[in-house]
């Protein structure tokens, strides 16, 4: 049995309702929501591609970096004042007032940078699902890709042809970063 | 009983007319993605030479006059300055001010009209994004500057030394420095996220070293569901947190002046009073650089329409309201006091050698937007609304001159009154200053898409027409 390849069902960009056809077509003819991707120049939420929900760990990184960010706030107004005190306009060492301020932006800054780094790395990371690309996405067009034999069950692509699907085998991405 | 209700059928197409009727609004004249493309990279690849003129004049004003007087008062030091007893804080620190202001105009148009869904920002965002990023660069020079000694920066940096001596947490100083490097970090990375998705198009559409950079900076985008999934998601979760980081950046700029023991410096509307009219500089800023765009920029008349700088317009006019109403407020409590000193430095405001900068102040603060905005004909007007925009940034300018150098030079000790004047070297390092971030902007132009084209399909994929009645109105669908 050959390798499965990427194919690629190419929409244009006003052709969304045919994309969603399509995609309810390759489930009913036995292509599974994993071995599916769907490619646009535009967000489509999973509810109107009618694909299953996707899910990120950014906002749990986002948190973890705000209690990092937190930690250090702590560390600073509380810690810094024991190891070398000094007194300034009669106030005490530690005062909760200003460390509030202090608190707010580095809590802030850790969120912030935080959901950054985790946006970098889900982004770069590799990830599940056929690997293709077309740069006509990026002038609108929607591309659902699939993973099947390098042969196309006959009925499948006269199912997407009729759809006014463009069919692109071996839709494999180049490199399109740097590694 | 339950009102019945009759669903209103939208109409595909609309009848012809009433179609026509909406085409001046952007959102209701789509053009195919791959022409919206091709016009932003048009406009972002096209240089002319009149561009590399403006580009050679404004690097050797910056080089000159920035730079180089910069280092002309490093090795001679800071008594080249105007500022000296009793005011040492003089026109410095009014621009610090000044910038970081005009640096809230991206987080409000981007963040706060993101996040209430107002459809009109889409175009420009990106436009007002790049404000804040490149004013709050420019207003980061000024506490370096205003150092003097500003090799000795890095004692703001809270790290252990070799005497465990950390910086001073308490004060506002480092609350600033704290501020600005958070709202810096966080806006940059606020403008990037929202690009992936334009750089990825400039790489498919590119060659050579451009080719690299939107390589590199686009991080692989594939426009795949789960990225535009997380990329939802690292938006929504900026544009929400970003907001409060705003407010607190300028507040704590308010609190180097409000913690004082300082006569007319000593209140506790300072800091929102410092924000609205941080909005309202940083807002006024954006409609400049939007007309300048419009106008210089090739297709850029296609994205950026009257719509926009009449709906800028509208939120000017309420700021401008909003900082008419903060001013009073602080005056009024600050007169009816009866503090001496207070009432000295306010009659001194409006009759003193420098009156004409505190009446220009209200003049182009409130005078001007107030008799102007409220017709629609002078908000479609572009080149009516780029002066009136410039002059309430003239405005803001001298508000942080009157409250910084003309209160300081008349505290509570009358035999230590002063006036002070800005030098050569104030006035040079405040002209190189603006002509850095005219600079920045407009090398970014050419590099960087500086019309989001992917959130403007968006919308336009979410408005439609609906007949109501007897005629049709915009619709817009929740597409998230």
């Amino acid at each position: 049995m050959a390798r499965p390849i990427v194919h690629l069902a190419l929409f244009k960009e006003d052709q969304l309702e045919q994309a969603t056809e399509a995609i309810h077509a390759l489930r009913h003819l036995g292509v599974s929501d994993k071995d599916m991707s769907v490619i646009s120049g535009v967000p489509y939420s999973e509810k109107i591609l009618g694909r299953p929900m996707s899910w990120t760990r950014i906002p749990l990184i986002g948190g973890l970096g705000a209690l990092a960010g937190f930690l250090v706030a702590t560390f600073l107004n509380f810690g810094t004042p024991l190891l070398y005190p000094i007194r300034v306009g009669g106030m005490a060492y530690q005062t909760i007032p200003t460390a509030i301020v202090v608190t707010f932006e580095l809590t802030m800054l850790g969120l912030l940078i935080s959901t950054f780094i985790g946006v970098f790395v889900e982004t770069i990371s590799p990830s599940f699902g056929p690997q293709g690309y077309d740069p006509r996405v990026t002038d609108g067009h929607i591309g659902v890709l699939f993973s099947s034999q390098p042969e196309l069950d006959p009925s499948l692509h006269e199912t997407l042809e009729k759809l006014g699907a463009e069919i692109v085998h071996g839709a494999e991405a180049k490199k399109l970063w740097l590694f | 009983m339950a009102a019945e209700t009759q669903s209103i059928p939208t109409v595909h197409p609309a009848a012809h007319d009433e179609e026509e009727d909406h085409r001046d609004q952007l959102m209701f004249d789509p053009r195919p993605r791959e022409e919206m493309n091709h016009m932003v990279m048009d406009a972002m690849t096209h240089t002319t030479p009149r561009y590399w003129l403006a580009v050679g004049i404004l690097g050797a004003i910056v080089a000159v006059c920035l730079f180089g007087m910069w280092g002309y008062m490093i090795a001679t030091g800071m008594g080249l300055a105007g500022i000296r007893k009793p005011v040492y804080w003089g026109v410095f620190i009014v621009l610090l001010v000044f910038w970081i202001g005009i640096s809230h105009a991206g987080t409000f148009v981007s963040a706060i009209l993101r996040v209430f869904k107002a459809e009109f920002r889409r175009p420009f965002t990106r436009a007002a994004e790049l404000m804040t990023t490149f004013g709050l660069a420019a207003g980061a020079l000024y506490p370096l500057v205003h150092l003097g000694r500003v090799w000795v920066f890095y004692w703001m940096i809270p790290y252990p030394n070799a005497r465990w001596l950390w910086p001073n947490f308490r004060s506002p100083l480092v609350w600033d420095f704290l501020a600005i490097t958070t709202y810096l970090l966080s806006s940059t990375i606020y403008l990037f996220l929202p690009l992936i998705p334009d750089l990825a198009m400039a790489r498919d559409r590119t060659t050579g070293w451009r080719h690299f950079i939107y390589k590199t900076l686009s991080l692989g985008w594939r426009g795949t569901e789960a990225e535009w999934f997380r990329l939802r998601k690292a938006i929504s979760i900026f544009a929400v947190a970003i907001i409060p980081v705003m407010f607190s950046v300028h507040t704590i700029v308010s609190w180097d002046f409000a913690v004082a023991q300082t006569a007319a410096w000593n209140s506790t509307i300072f800091g929102p009073y410092f924000i609205i009219g941080a909005i309202l500089s940083g807002v006024s800023a954006v409609v400049t650089i939007l007309i300048i765009l419009r106008s210089t920029m090739k297709h850029m008349d296609y994205f950026i329409r009257p719509e926009h700088i009449d709906a800028l317009g509208k939120l000017l006019l309420v700021f401008s309201m909003a900082w008419g109403y903060f001013f009073f407020n602080d005056y009024m409590v600050s007169w009816y006091g009866g503090y001496e000193a207070v009432r000295q430095i306010l009659t001194l405001h409006a009759s003193g050698p420098s009156a004409w900068i505190w009446y220009c102040m209200l003049i182009f603060n409130i005078g001007i937007p107030w008799l102007t905005l409220w017709n629609k004909k002078i908000r479609r007007t572009p080149w009516a609304m780029f002066i009136i925009t410039l002059l309430i940034n003239v405005g803001m300018f001298f508000e942080r001159y009157t409250i910084i150098p003309m209160t300081l030079g008349h505290q509570r000790m009358p035999f230590d009154w002063g006036e002070y004047s800005p030098r050569l070297p104030e006035i040079s390092i405040g002209i190189g200053s603006l002509a850095l971030f005219m600079l920045l902007y407009l090398l970014a132009s050419r590099v960087i898409p500086l019309v989001p084209v992917w959130e403007v399909q968006e919308g336009q994929e979410a408005h439609s027409l609906r007949k109501v009645g007897k005629t049709t109105v915009p619709s817009v669908a929740e597409l998230e």
